[in-house]
């Protein structure tokens, strides 16, 4: 499944008009600790979060995520989302809570790949 | 020199205890030998008053202050100037902090005079996050000419690195802090190896108990905010001198005075321990090539409360382990002219009772030896009639890269067998 489907699916809009839509995603990861997801998200995951500061981008520029996934209807602040931009990381903001948008894509094939 | 411990929590914060009343706070304060507390409750500034009249009788300097959560969750202390200010930025958190309290869930939050009376309970919901991000927060507590500092980045739940993984690059702290889990040697060496930040330690105290468990002591002429703003630039000749748990493992104290010749531009550091049980006597010795210091320098570095004007950073570090050694019945000399290096000898009775430990000598030998492979770091420790010696020149010419995992495990390897092989001694 790609960016632009899994928005979609869980009735996200993509914010974010230069990114890599048809990117295909290879997992997912979910956690608001910054530092938590630079240590165990994978390269093409997708990151389910409520942060929204400009240090998101960095991390999934540095993870090599797929997108940024906004739950709860939260919007990337301006800088934000100047720098998602100007990186090419999509960002998709969903109304759905952290729990009904994970289910919805884990219940599509979407899965945790985090090695224990 | 001034001991402070700018961030204390009182009975108005839910996750405090009730005995941490302004009264008791500023008694255990002053028992603790502190010269200033900034008083920091969660959101909030309303026992900042009492803190302060009650530390006005008692000769304690109390700076008013709040520890803001920010809407990502990171925890920002702003020290004020004074209670007007205190007020000002109060009321704009206020406008930004949804919710009520549940004192069942998170703990009364007592609002109490100077005289350890109930005046009431404040109903704001203390332990939220207001809708401020973290760079509102900080332009906030510029606002009102306050002092912005990242509280306990150490620790991952409400620490700015662990929230959102790193410092925002231009987010325009004037300090870090660290908690008493961490020595500012070690937290200089992983936060701010660079001088990229001030780095403040302090207790976080939320009962009497946890005061002064960790502080920061700084070179200044009053203990005051506007003082404490200049130490933390380094202008004037005030600095901050160093900080941690007051009685620091020597070892700290080593991985100092090292970084201090590292930054007076040293190549060549020798570092030598030796243990002399028989004689009661232990000695540490640092010696480096750095630039050096002229007399009057001299007698700045040694004795903290002499200042000039001069404006350049040396020493740090140095009263306190002065004071480590005085403690346990030996000096401290420093011996260095201009353009000829320094050295610096602190003798202990080995067995004294105040005798600081040596501590962890192999993460002091890591971050030297590693940090900095390019400099030429002789380290020598003898026991008895044993001795383990380490040069960072045997490792260069045997090709081994320091900074790579390969040579950090080797050089790992080789302080463990050295430091182990000690203990056989006769």
């Amino acid at each position: 499944m790609n960016i632009a489907e899994a928005a979609k699916k869980i009735d996200g809009t993509l914010v974010t008009a230069n990114a890599a839509a048809a990117r295909e995603i290879q997992g997912g990861y979910a956690s608001d600790l910054l530092s938590d997801v630079m240590g165990n998200s994978r390269e093409g995951d997708v990151w389910i979060t409520m942060q929204k500061h400009v240090n998101v981008v960095a991390v999934a520029q540095l993870n090599g995520l797929a997108a940024i996934i906004l739950v709860n209807g939260r919007k990337p602040e301006p800088d934000t989302l100047a720098k998602a931009e100007e990186m090419g990381i999509p960002i998709i903001s969903t109304p759905l809570q952290a729990f009904d948008a994970i289910g919805t894509l884990h219940s599509l094939g979407i899965r945790g790949r985090r090695q224990v | 020199m001034f001991m402070v411990d700018t961030h204390v929590h009182t009975c108005l914060s839910p996750c405090a205890e009730l005995d941490m009343h302004p009264a008791a706070l500023v008694d255990a304060a002053v028992r603790a030998g502190l010269d200033s507390v900034a008083v920091c409750d969660h959101n909030s500034a309303e026992n900042a008053g009492a803190v302060h009249r009650a530390g006005f009788s008692a000769g304690l300097s109390v700076i008013p202050g709040m520890e803001i959560t920010s809407s990502e969750e990171v925890h920002i202390l702003g020290l004020l100037p004074d209670l007007e200010a205190a007020m000002a930025l109060q009321s704009k958190v206020y406008k930004s902090l949804p919710g009520r309290n549940d004192e069942n869930t998170f703990g009364m939050q007592v609002i109490a005079n100077e005289f350890a009376e109930v005046l009431g309970f404040n109903e704001h919901l203390l332990a939220g996050a207001t809708t401020l991000n973290v760079d509102s927060v900080v332009a906030a507590i510029h606002g009102v000419d306050g002092i912005a500092v990242a509280s306990h980045v150490d620790r991952e739940g409400f620490g700015i690195i662990g929230q959102l993984g790193f410092i925002p690059p231009g987010l325009a702290l004037d300090a870090i802090e660290v908690s008493h889990r961490m020595p500012l040697p070690l937290a200089r060496a992983k936060f701010a190896p660079n001088g990229e930040y001030s780095i403040l330690c302090a207790s976080d105290a939320h009962e009497p108990k946890d005061i002064a468990r960790a502080a920061t002591f700084v070179l200044m002429e009053a203990a005051t905010l506007s003082e404490l703003r200049r130490a933390l630039a380094g202008e004037g000749g005030r600095a901050i001198l160093g900080g941690g748990r007051p009685m620091e493992d020597l070892a700290l104290h080593i991985l100092d005075i090292a970084q201090n010749s590292l930054e007076a531009g040293a190549t060549e550091i020798e570092i030598e321990i030796w243990e002399n049980l028989k004689e009661d006597r232990l000695t540490i010795k640092v010696r480096d090539n750095g630039r050096g210091m002229d007399a009057e320098m001299l007698a700045r570095v040694t004795d903290p409360f002499f200042t000039t004007r001069s404006t350049r950073k040396v020493g740090l570090g140095l009263p306190l382990m002065s004071a480590a050694s005085k403690a346990a019945g030996g000096a401290l000399t420093v011996d260095s002219k201009p353009g000829q290096g320094s050295t610096v000898v602190a003798t202990f009775r080995h067995g004294h009772i105040d005798r600081a430990p040596l501590g962890d000598i192999e993460t002091t030998l890591m971050i030297l030896l590693a940090g900095h492979p390019d400099k030429d770091i002789l380290f020598r420790h003898q026991l008895g009639n044993q001795l383990f010696e380490l040069n960072s020149r045997d490792f260069r010419a045997a090709d081994i890269d320091l900074a790579s995992p390969i040579g950090l495990a080797i050089l790992r390897e080789a302080i463990r067998k050295g430091e182990s092989g000690l203990r056989n001694y006769v």
